[in-house]
């Protein structure tokens, strides 16, 4: 007898979360996490200085 | 040149023996949350001691108030010594240090509610965890605040399904 196929993981919360995004950051480690917020923080801030440059 | 280093600022401290607890949206971040922040929240120890250790790192990192920074205004052991929040910039990006968060917390009440976590290069920190986070989001339930929570409340739910 084969066991039951796990119900698929919704995507989106019932508030309009998106649960994909969550899980992918939960996959990484804290010190991957900080990397990616600190290449993040710093490629909107030099966009926004580039426009502020125009 | 970066104009932000949350990690060399998370490192300073480390390395500076200074005791804290990192809160806000950067502990959210680390706890896995997908939100974006551009400053680092501190409640440090207020024990004389660290606070003096506290002031080194802040002076290594040229740190002075946000609000009129032309003045240059430096931080003091007897403002960081207060309860109050400390708005600093410095050369790795702001950086708030907060006395006390919530209704009245500070670093020894926060203590229990941590994770010691290691954010690169051997540097470990202590965290805020993301169910004290919510909790203390909920009671402020600033407009700021609510408009985080369900991203926080969603991740939670999935660290407690065991995601992460």
């Amino acid at each position: 007898m084969t066991e039951p196929e796990p119900a698929p993981q919704a995507d989106y919360s019932e508030d309009g979360v998106d649960l994909t995004l969550i899980r992918w950051m939960l996959s990484l480690t804290p010190a991957e996490r900080l990397q990616f917020l600190h290449r993040h923080v710093n490629a909107i801030l030099t966009i926004r200085e580039l426009n502020a440059a125009k | 040149m970066p104009q932000s280093d949350l990690p060399a600022a998370l490192r300073a401290l480390s390395e500076g023996g200074v005791e804290f607890v990192v809160v806000g949206g950067l502990a959210a971040v680390l706890n896995g949350a997908p939100v974006n922040t551009f400053d680092l929240d501190i409640v440090p120890a207020r024990n004389e001691e660290n606070i003096s250790r506290l002031l080194r790192v802040l002076d290594g990192l040229d740190a002075v108030y946000r609000m009129q920074r032309e003045r240059r205004l430096k931080p003091n052991a007897s403002h960081l010594s207060s309860p109050g929040h400390h708005n600093l910039i410095t050369n790795c990006g702001p950086l708030d240090v907060l006395g006390t968060i919530g209704r009245g917390l500070g670093y020894e009440d926060l203590l229990p509610h941590t994770t010691e976590m290691e954010v690169g290069g051997g540097v470990r920190v202590q965290v805020l965890d993301l169910a004290m986070i919510v909790a203390l989001k909920e009671e402020l339930a600033g407009e700021k605040d609510l408009a985080v929570l369900p991203i926080l409340r969603r991740t939670l739910e999935e660290k407690r399904r065991g995601g992460g």
